[in-house]
């Protein structure tokens, strides 16, 4: 079973690898010739290059935004009890478990008619932020459960005032996590589309939407794989850098 | 020996400005917690709550017939159509039935991958066997779905050259595809945290049971499954409110298949108010979806 699962699991990502390779540019298994063409024409593509571009400012801006306020959560819901604890964990996930497309139309309402503001890479960078708060707070709140609170009272027991201990104590204790937190945000700020198609106008093109523009032109079909085929490459670096990072094997917080 | 003690603290430097900050800090938590919070409370308010009370007032807003513009009117208009209409009925129904089947098959086919790592494999495989599960989750979204377009292809996808020896056909795109692409996408949401549960249950358990004569099965049913029962629905809140959610995955292997996404996909540029009204229903079915699992304790696990 745990074969059979983990055949379902990988069998489709090994396709989107070999098909890359397929000389013809129509899709249809098993491919007949192989060609690494199309590597060397995406590869200098601008439009894909401007996309990479966009996608890195969003996915910069929204990690940081997250890390400060995900840590800032992580600190208050982990070491205080006070009224609206509760629902504000509860509010601090919402964002990633309501339907997606519900999270998705209410900031473009919420932007649009209520703050009243034209929609930009910004308002982008905003609402991704929302919702990879929930990544890193869960990383941090896991940590902070786990070393609790006797460290920091040693530190101060010996004479350091709250600052140097959480200098020399509480952050280098919690900076594996937070940083893993960071990575995976920055991750799925990267390759989010169902909110993105709804924060972004016109003209502001992130990766996730070029893809998607582009998966019904027929003549782009093999730039499409091979871009297809380099984010299957690649999602295994966020993976192994997290686990090194928090020492441990995590979903990343994503769950 | 008072006055000893008074030459001793009078060595002593007065505490400097960032000592006596830290010492008020450290004696009043509710100012440190006020700190910690209002940023980050700000942010949610201000951006997220917002948006979804913008939201839900819009569905109630109507629009200019000529410009397309919002004109804040209350009106149950948007709500009656959508509640009137039996094509925007019959869409929620579906969507509904896609997100049951693809959380049902997540659970049956997450449920014996989870067992499998937490009981049956080697202590030192099952760091293995989490980083494979965990890694496709982050391998782009709309790359797997691609992947999927390929699979399913009619006629040449590798579906169809897998199951031609054995005289089927590929399913094609469609709902059958909608709910295979889903349940790939979402299944590491479940394999997790049943993962996590089983972890949590000792191995004493599964023996007591077997001496006490009961086979396999019956372990899994009478034990197994009560005892790790909320993190199958924690894992269910997920793969069935991101299935309930969806509208990338049904426009590309969906054929013409409509769900409640892509209904409001194509409505919200020409009639918002409309397409926040059928939004409120993926909300509608959530709220009762968490109310009826609430009991369960699993919200604690999210």
């Amino acid at each position: 079973m745990m074969a059979v699962g983990l055949a379902f699991i990988y069998v489709p990502l090994v396709v989107i690898v070999v098909n890359s390779f397929n000389a013809s540019t129509v899709f249809a298994w098993p491919p007949r010739r192989l060609t690494t063409t199309w590597w060397s024409q995406t590869a200098g593509n601008p439009s894909v290059r401007a996309a990479v571009a966009t996608s890195l400012e969003v996915a910069v801006v929204a990690t940081a935004v997250a890390l400060v306020l995900g840590t800032l959560l992580a600190f208050a819901l982990a070491r205080y009890s006070f009224f609206g604890r509760q629902a504000l964990s509860l509010l601090v996930v919402l964002p990633i478990a309501l339907p997606g497309i519900v999270t998705a139309l209410a900031f473009r309402t919420g932007f649009r008619t209520f703050l009243g503001l034209e929609l930009s890479i910004w308002t982008v960078a905003v609402a991704h932020a929302t919702f990879c708060v929930v990544i890193v707070y869960n990383n941090a709140v896991a940590r902070l459960r786990r070393t609790g609170l006797a460290p920091e009272e040693a530190s101060m027991d010996l004479g350091a005032d709250g600052f140097t201990t959480f200098r020399l104590v509480t952050f280098p204790l919690l900076r594996g996590a937070i940083l893993a937190g960071a990575l995976l945000a920055f991750g799925l700020s990267f390759d989010e589309i169902v909110v993105t198609l709804f924060t972004a106008p016109p003209g502001v093109t992130t990766l996730p939407i070029w893809i998607f523009q582009n998966l019904q032109r027929p003549n782009q079909a093999p730039v499409v794989n091979v871009v297809a085929a380099v984010l299957v490459l690649v999602s295994v670096v966020p993976i192994y850098l997290s686990q090194r990072f928090a020492g441990e094997s995590t979903a990343g917080g994503r769950i | 020996m008072s006055a000893l003690a008074t030459d001793v603290r009078g060595e002593r430097p007065a505490p400097s400005l960032r000592r006596r900050l830290s010492a008020a800090l450290f004696r009043h938590p509710r100012v440190r917690l006020a700190g910690l919070l209002a940023l980050p409370t700000a942010w949610l308010v201000l951006v997220y709550l917002s948006a979804l009370a913008s939201l839900l007032v819009t569905a109630f807003f109507t629009v200019d017939e000529f410009t397309n513009a919002v004109v804040r009117r209350f009106t149950l208009g948007n709500v009656r159509d959508v509640l009137s209409s039996p094509a925007y009925l019959g869409a929620a129904l579906r969507t509904v039935a896609i997100a049951v089947a693809v959380t049902v098959l997540c659970a049956l086919l997450g449920f014996p991958m989870a067992f499998f790592m937490a009981k049956v494999a080697p202590p030192r495989a099952r760091n293995l066997l989490v980083a494979l599960v965990v890694t496709p989750l982050w391998a782009s979204y709309l790359v797997k779905v691609y992947a999927w377009q390929a699979m399913v292809q009619p006629g040449t996808g590798l579906l169809a050259w897998l199951l031609k020896p054995f005289g089927l056909s590929s399913p094609g795109y469609g709902v059958t595809a909608t709910v295979l692409t889903l349940t790939y996408l979402w299944l590491p949401y479940m394999v997790l945290p049943v993962y996590a549960g089983l972890g949590r249950m000792p191995d004493s358990l599964l023996d007591a049971s077997g001496d006490l004569g009961a086979r396999p099965a019956r372990t899994v049913r009478s034990v197994v499954v009560p005892l790790i029962w909320p993190s199958i629905v924690a894992g269910s809140v997920f793969t069935f409110s991101l299935s309930l959610g969806d509208y990338i995955t049904v426009q590309i292997v969906g054929g013409r298949t409509q769900m409640i996404g892509n209904i409001v996909y194509q409505t919200y540029a020409s009639n918002l108010p409309f397409a926040a009204a059928i939004a409120l229903i993926p909300v509608a079915v959530m709220v009762v979806y968490l109310t009826l699992v609430r009991r369960t304790g699993a919200l604690d696990n999210l």
